[in-house]
């Protein structure tokens, strides 16, 4: 297992044998601000890198996750349905969006130095 | 250009505000995240500093000329009170939507902070002498059920929508959330210790982001959004602040408009989601065609509201809008949102 990446789009992923775990920073969530509902990808769902994911509504505004790399969803994190602040609270980790198989491995993202110094 | 800041500025920077850039100026948007400070209006107490709105002092001498100008009864309203009125053009549409606060001896008029130059403008053009003490002075809102109790040590209490005044403070039992409380326009040498009393009593400060999602849910109009230069107070839904009988700018448009009833509408409207139709959002309902002017979350009603500038009125409460490619189902909304 490697270690969480970040895209200058404000994801983050975690790649673990063929299949990623996507979120988005805490940069990001703390940009958006409160976050009140999010729209999640069907289960099967195929995307190219940069394909929108994840629509994410926050009272501030409305956001996009991008698909880090090409991939078919395997598993969305139900729990943002109902308590989509969860992002908010742990966007790293139980704030994750959704997990993926991955069809072309692109693992360009940057270290978590390299995405601070990006935002900073 | 930089952006302007208020009195308040070391305050806000001090407390890890966010800030926005609103109009020429640069706000607090939040200090601990908008929900949070929503919750804190609509359940204890919390202050906004709106000292980018305008306050313009005003002498009696020139009432008659400036009702002249507004929509609503400013002569007969007693002393005391305060009002909320628009100013209309010679088209009967919005310049600016205001509070009046009614004092013995003057009268304070506070602009919105977008439209308070264009304010200025207007009253030189109509000759209407006024003293602007926007710079002299801070404004900041206390807000939520808890504040009367709270600020009544320090505060004589005026009734609701009334004024009262001490050595250092004008204000006013007035507000844009919904909820009780008081506005305060404080001297700048007063400003700091005005806020040292909030903080002591535990009001906490709130940001512009709960300011409009309280504001909204309040079913309270926002200039620039709801209200502009293209929209009179009849399209509007503001018929009830029409009640000045004397002719005023543009009035001859809003008695024809409230006559034939053949104008442009604005609606409220809820999503049964989360998801949030934003400005500029397509509904259409029936056959009729709208444009969403705000939209954002309630937090109290859990679901999705915002306004809706309708072309003509709607035959039926169902809209369909057009959120970025999916169409989602509103309804319109006859009553507030908040009962």
């Amino acid at each position: 297992m490697s270690d969480i990446k970040y895209l200058e789009t404000h994801e983050w992923y975690l790649i673990n044998e063929e299949v990623i775990t996507v979120g988005i920073s805490d940069f990001a969530q703390n940009e958006l601000g409160d976050i009140v509902y999010v729209t999640l990808p069907e289960v099967g769902q195929s995307f190219e890198k940069g394909g929108a994911v994840v629509e994410v509504e926050a009272t501030k505004t409305v956001a996009e996750a991008y698909a880090p790399m090409d991939c078919t969803i395997t598993e969305v994190n139900s729990q943002l349905e109902t308590e989509p602040e969860t992002i908010n609270n742990d966007p790293c980790g139980d704030g994750w969006m959704f997990k993926a198989k991955v069809n072309a491995v692109d693992d360009s993202g940057m270290t978590y130095q390299e995405y601070e110094t990006f935002v900073s | 250009m930089d952006k302007k800041t208020t009195q308040l500025h070391s305050f806000h920077e001090s407390n890890n505000a966010k800030f926005i850039d609103f109009g020429d100026w640069s706000m607090p948007f939040s200090y601990e995240g908008t929900l949070k400070e929503h919750d804190i209006v609509r359940n204890s107490s919390g202050f906004f500093d709106v000292s980018h709105m305008g306050r313009l002092e005003i002498d009696y001498s020139e009432l008659d000329k400036i009702s002249s100008l507004i929509c609503s009864d400013l002569i007969n309203i007693p002393m005391n009170k305060a009002l909320y009125s628009i100013f209309t053009n010679e088209h009967g549409n919005a310049l600016d939507d205001v509070i009046f606060w009614k004092f013995e001896d003057k009268i304070i008029l506070i602009p919105n902070a977008s439209n308070a130059s264009k304010i200025k403008s207007h009253l030189a053009d109509h000759k209407v002498d006024f003293i602007d003490k926007s710079l002299d002075t801070v404004l900041i809102a206390i807000q939520g059920p808890n504040t009367i109790e709270l600020i009544n040590d320090r505060f004589e209490i005026p009734d609701k929508f009334s004024t009262a005044k001490s050595d250092n403070f004008m204000y006013a039992r007035t507000g844009y959330t919904g909820e009780d409380g008081i506005e305060i326009m404080a001297s700048n040498d007063e400003a700091d210790s005005l806020i040292s009393f909030l903080i002591k009593k535990g009001i906490k400060p709130c940001g512009l982001g709960s300011r409009d999602t309280l504001r909204l849910e309040a079913s309270l109009p926002l200039y620039g959004f709801e209200l502009t230069e293209d929209i009179t107070p009849v399209e509007a839904s503001l018929s009830w602040t029409i009640t000045n009988e004397q002719d005023f700018l543009g009035s001859d448009r809003l008695k024809a408009q409230i006559q034939d009833g053949n104008h442009k509408i604005l609606k409220k409207f809820t999503i049964k989601s989360r998801k949030i139709a934003r400005t500029k959002t397509i509904g259409i309902s029936g056959d009729i065609k709208g444009v969403v002017t705000s939209g954002n979350f309630s937090p109290i009603l859990n679901k999705s509201i915002g306004f809706i500038l309708f072309e003509n009125k709607p035959s039926q409460d169902l809209i369909e809008f057009d959120i970025r490619g999916n169409l989602i189902e509103g309804n319109i909304v006859n009553k507030r949102f908040l009962s």
